[in-house]
């Protein structure tokens, strides 16, 4: 009996601490400080070293392309191969999960994370202390100094795509999307369960994006935006309008993308413009970018970043570090198969440009047509237009 | 003296094996379900970092009514993210409760009391739905009925194939959650209600028929209230699941804007309202103790939830006549349009690239078994039978479900071994319902209570980790397992372990060598419910998971989630395919299965 007592009371202490593994402790943050100012080559002889001594890069991702450049990566540097560990992870559980895993002594914790939401990855990570930036100095040069701390490795847009098989649909200016002709008609993904579709109709609000607004309401209805008392600004009246036409049937940017392609002519979503390429190629001829078409009043879609940080008990910061900069990079940029070959991906490397035979634009092109995020007023105006966003859903 | 003599009673008390094992398990079940929900409840009180932190104006931890305030009151705010969600949720699981036990009770009928033809066959193949994730026939649901009127306009193939449209509402929002929900749990109607018809005693139904009786005043007069306890029990229970269910109101749902309680319950937790988001959780445990209360109240008993009776004698079938090859095909129908089309669907979903051409030059083997360069396109690196994360995934998910079934099966018969020893104590009583109180708990909202244990200070270590999803899926799938242990030692009369006492063998033998073979079938059917269960569940793993493809469920739900449909209807294949495997091997090897005790 008390064998049996003792076994039991065992494997409740073992179900308790499985999981565990203690590390030695790595003094990540100045092993950063010196890697940035490495070249790969150094990199790669001390990742060697960490990888010889047991360490492997869990990377946790909100992209499913990152699996690929993970893959390339260890081609590119074959003595880590299969030290390299993908995981995708849940936008909206992103910084859930990352906060109560990385310093807790988790096994297989992130080492290093590739997230979007810069206001969620201040607050939530660098503030905290949980991740650290790194940025290498061989890029300082090719990178605005915006995307260096923390690293943009991408930027992604969604942009407004319709099915054409009925002809154009000769959209011309955003407030034609609040007119009723559009109810059930217009997709977007529920912006109260994606982070960056939340993030885009906040920024809308911002003193800028009121301005442009009120500019795309006047040349379409042809006198000043003057629902003050309804509204607190043009913006808020297009958001509350907008989400009252949205249908939304498809819960990923893949279906949406897929659905639209092979559902009914005329209509229009707002979804990330890469998973175009998800479309069947029988029906990828059905869709049309609408600012390929012509431009937009008011904005033809977003913009938004992906940024590396490494965890700050990660037992392998050479590995990250040579891992940043191979995405940084022409190799894990725009090498084969890459990020780059793909619709809708961009470096925040100027010197890479997007392949010719690519219907799409380089970076700069988006820059006055697309809705940018600012981590800062994203922060400081979630709450108030989260719940205004919540109600309209919901109702 | 006095000393001595709570020493002597102590020493005497712990000499029995059953109270040990009561303290044990009384201990632990403390520790694992009533501490954690104690954790949640402070968790509706307290700002969390983050969006509170923000909105309030506070400290991490500190105390607050905010939560309360922002949803009870009506308000624009509550009555999306609440009062319309319970609504709405009280719908769903009042419609599927009735429906699953209109269909599910019905063909236990017709199995157990009649001369139906092909029963090994109806038998067999009508637990399937139960088998599979539910919202694998959601997603099924809507493969057959979606249409150019509705939604984004897709054809689907009713349309392609009949060209019919259904309406939006037939196709979305509650009224398809009522009938997927229905279709998953009737199985669970038929066990139940199907266990007792077969124990009736025939011997009341053949003194009525000697005495006269219209075969209707029979069915009205003594069938019904026989089995009106099982009746009860199994519309609050699956009243329950309905209430809690999460991952269907997801993808019938969302399209519509018709959201319950539990994606309420997420939603908030991720969008940074974490109190409002447990309160919720709390509210679908409170009802759950009404609903056991209720349930106790109908039933007057606490073994309302067996689906053991007494003995019966040789049971009269009644003679469909002409009515039997119709109603005989049409239940072979009804299984193999919801049983064996998900099926059929998944494996060609799984081979089809364009979504609704399903020509033979549009298919293709490379979602199961593509190579890196041709998967490149949809993000993947390969098809998943050469992907090692879904071999890893699937590796954890069944040694998840094995580990979890030796706890909860063990634990199970040894809860039922202790509290039949020590019937009618105060202790029994105590571990008997804590023992089933993670029932009462929806998964969303156990797992949920995790949550708020894993991320508090002192047990961050425990968040992420396999050993988590043990032990929260051991006391979540413990209820069934206790219960059966209870049942299937109350079969067993104390005399057989007396007379062995008698001869000084001691307790683990008398458990191994007499208890156990005594009761093996019932015993293992204890082992394998917990592996069907683990097998597919999600909703209890999703906020614990470190990352959506750590089980295959997770990964099945992500790929569904994120658009990689036919990676998903894979993946859905497989998870049924090996469920079946696990049954049917179970089956061979010992005589135990799922639907075991109705048969055909």
């Amino acid at each position: 009996m008390k064998r049996i007592i003792a076994f039991i009371l065992l494997a409740c202490m073992m179900t308790c601490l499985c999981g565990v593994a203690l590390a030695d402790e790595v003094d990540v943050e100045a092993a950063l400080a010196e890697a940035e100012g490495m070249t790969n080559e150094e990199l790669y002889e001390k990742a060697k070293e960490e990888v010889a001594a047991g360490a492997q890069l869990n990377f946790y991702s909100t992209t499913s392309f990152a699996e690929k450049a993970a893959a390339n990566f260890m081609a590119a540097y074959p003595e880590l191969d299969g030290k390299v560990i993908y995981a995708e992870i849940d936008d909206g559980e992103t910084y859930t999960i990352l906060q109560n895993t990385i310093g807790s002594g988790v096994a297989d914790s992130a080492d290093m994370a590739l997230t979007q939401n810069g206001s969620d990855l201040q607050t939530f990570m660098l503030d905290e202390g949980l991740t650290y930036s790194y940025f290498p100095e061989m890029y300082k040069d090719v990178v605005d100094e915006q995307f260096q701390k923390p690293a943009v490795v991408t930027f992604i847009d969604s942009l407004f795509i319709y099915n054409n098989t009925d002809g154009s649909i000769e959209l011309t200016n955003v407030w034609q999307l609040t007119e009723p002709e559009w109810a059930g008609k217009v997709f977007f993904k529920d912006p109260t369960n994606e982070t960056v579709n939340i993030n885009f109709l906040i920024m809308l609000t911002s003193p800028e994006w009121v301005e442009r607004m009120e500019e795309a309401y006047k040349s379409y209805y042809g006198e000043d935006w003057a629902n003050e008392e309804e509204y607190e600004n043009a913006s808020y009246e297009w958001i509350d309008k907008f989400l009252a036409n949205v249908n939304y049937t498809y819960t990923s940017a893949s279906d949406m993308a897929k659905g639209i392609a092979s559902g009914a002519g005329g209509n229009l979503g707002l979804f990330v413009f890469s998973k175009l390429r998800k479309v069947d190629e029988a029906d990828r001829g059905n869709l049309t970018v609408v600012q390929f078409e012509n431009d937009v009043e008011g904005f033809s879609g977003f913009m938004y970043n992906v940024y590396a940080t490494v965890a700050k008990d990660t037992e392998c910061p050479y590995t990250c570090a040579l891992f940043i900069n191979y995405l940084l990079g022409e190799e894990g940029f725009a090498g084969e198969d890459s990020w780059n070959s793909s619709q809708g991906y961009y470096s925040a490397n100027s010197s890479i440009e997007k392949p010719e035979e690519l219907e799409d634009e380089a970076y700069s092109y988006w820059s006055d047509k697309l809705v940018f995020e600012d981590a800062a007023y994203i922060y400081d105006h979630y709450v108030d237009v989260y719940e205004y966003i919540s109600v309209r859903v919901g109702s | 003296m006095g000393e001595k003599k709570l020493a002597h009673r102590c020493k005497a008390f712990f000499s029995k094996p059953s109270n040990v094992l009561l303290v044990i398990f009384l201990a632990v079940l403390f520790v694992l379900s009533v501490l954690p929900l104690i954790t949640m409840v402070t968790n509706m009180f307290t700002v969390h970092i983050g969006t509170e932190k923000k909105i309030l104006r506070l400290q991490e931890g500190a105390f607050t009514w905010n939560h309360f305030e922002r949803l009870f009151p009506i308000s624009d705010w509550s009555v999306v993210n609440f009062w319309k969600p319970l609504g709405n949720s009280f719908v769903v699981a009042i419609g599927a409760g009735v429906l699953g036990i209109l269909i599910g009770g019905t063909v236990a009928w017709f199995i157990t009391r009649s001369n139906l033809r092909f029963k090994k066959f109806i038998s067999a193949v009508f637990v399937f739905p139960y088998m599979m994730p539910a919202w694998t026939l959601a997603l099924f649901w809507i493969n057959v009925f979606k249409n150019s009127q509705v939604g984004g306009g897709n054809v689907g193939i009713l349309e392609s194939m009949f060209g019919i449209c259904m309406p939006e509402w037939f196709v979305y929002g509650l009224f398809p959650m009522v009938i997927v929900i229905a279709l998953h749990y009737s199985p669970f109607a038929y066990l139940l209600i199907g266990g007792i018809l077969k124990n009736m005693d025939a011997t009341l139904e053949e003194s009525a028929t000697i005495l006269k009786a219209g075969r209707m005043k029979i069915i009205r007069r003594i069938t019904m209230p026989i089995v009106m306890p099982a009746i009860l029990s199994t519309f609050l229970l699956i009243f329950s699941s309905g209430f809690s269910s999460y991952t269907v109101p997801v993808f019938l749902g969302s399209a519509v804007k018709t959201f319950t309680l539990s994606t309420k319950m997420r939603a908030l937790i991720n969008a940074g309202y974490q109190g409002q988001g447990y309160i919720i959780a709390f509210v679908s445990i409170a009802l759950g103790c009404f609903i056991l209360g209720l349930n106790q109240w109908f039933t007057g008993k606490r073994k309302s939830f067996t689906t053991v009776t007494g003995k019966s004698g040789q049971v009269s079938l009644v003679d469909l006549k002409k009515a039997n090859l119709p109603i005989s095909l049409f239940l072979c129908v009804y299984v193999l349009f919801f049983a064996i089309a998900p099926l059929i669907s998944f494996a060609l979903e799984s081979v089809i690239r364009q979504p609704g051409n399903y020509s033979l030059s549009n298919m293709t083997l490379h979602f199961w078994i593509g190579t890196e360069a041709s998967a490149y396109e949809t993000g993947m690196i390969s098809g998943i039978l050469l992907n090692p994360t879904m071999w890893k995934a699937l590796g954890r998910q069944v040694l998840l479900a094995l580990i979890v079934a030796v706890i909860v099966g063990t634990s199970g018969m040894l809860i039922g071994y202790a509290c039949v020893r020590r019937r009618g104590s105060r202790l029994s009583r105590w571990v008997e319902s804590m023992a089933f109180f993670p029932y009462l708990m929806p998964a969303m909202a156990f797992g949920t209570i995790y949550l708020a244990v894993a991320t508090s200070q002192h047990f961050k270590f425990l968040y992420g980790t396999f050993g988590m999803l043990i032990l929260v899926a051991s006391i979540k799938f413990l209820p069934f397992a206790s219960r059966s242990g209870i049942n299937s030692m109350l079969q067993i009369s104390p005399e057989i372990e007396e007379a062995a006492m008698v001869v000084g063998v001691p307790w683990w033998k008398r458990m191994v060598r007499i208890m156990f073979p005594i009761q093996k079938s019932s015993i293992l059917s204890g082992y394998l419910l917990p592996v069907i269960s683990v097998m597919r569940e999600v909703a209890l793993f999703t906020l614990l998971v470190p990352y959506a493809r750590y089980l295959l469920t997770t990964m099945l739900f992500s790929f569904n989630e994120t658009g990689y449909s036919q990676y998903g209807s894979a993946v859905t294949l497989l998870i049924v395919l090996i469920i079946i495997l696990i049954n049917t091997l179970t089956n061979k090897l010992t005589g135990a299965s799922f639907d075991k005790g109705i048969g055909g």
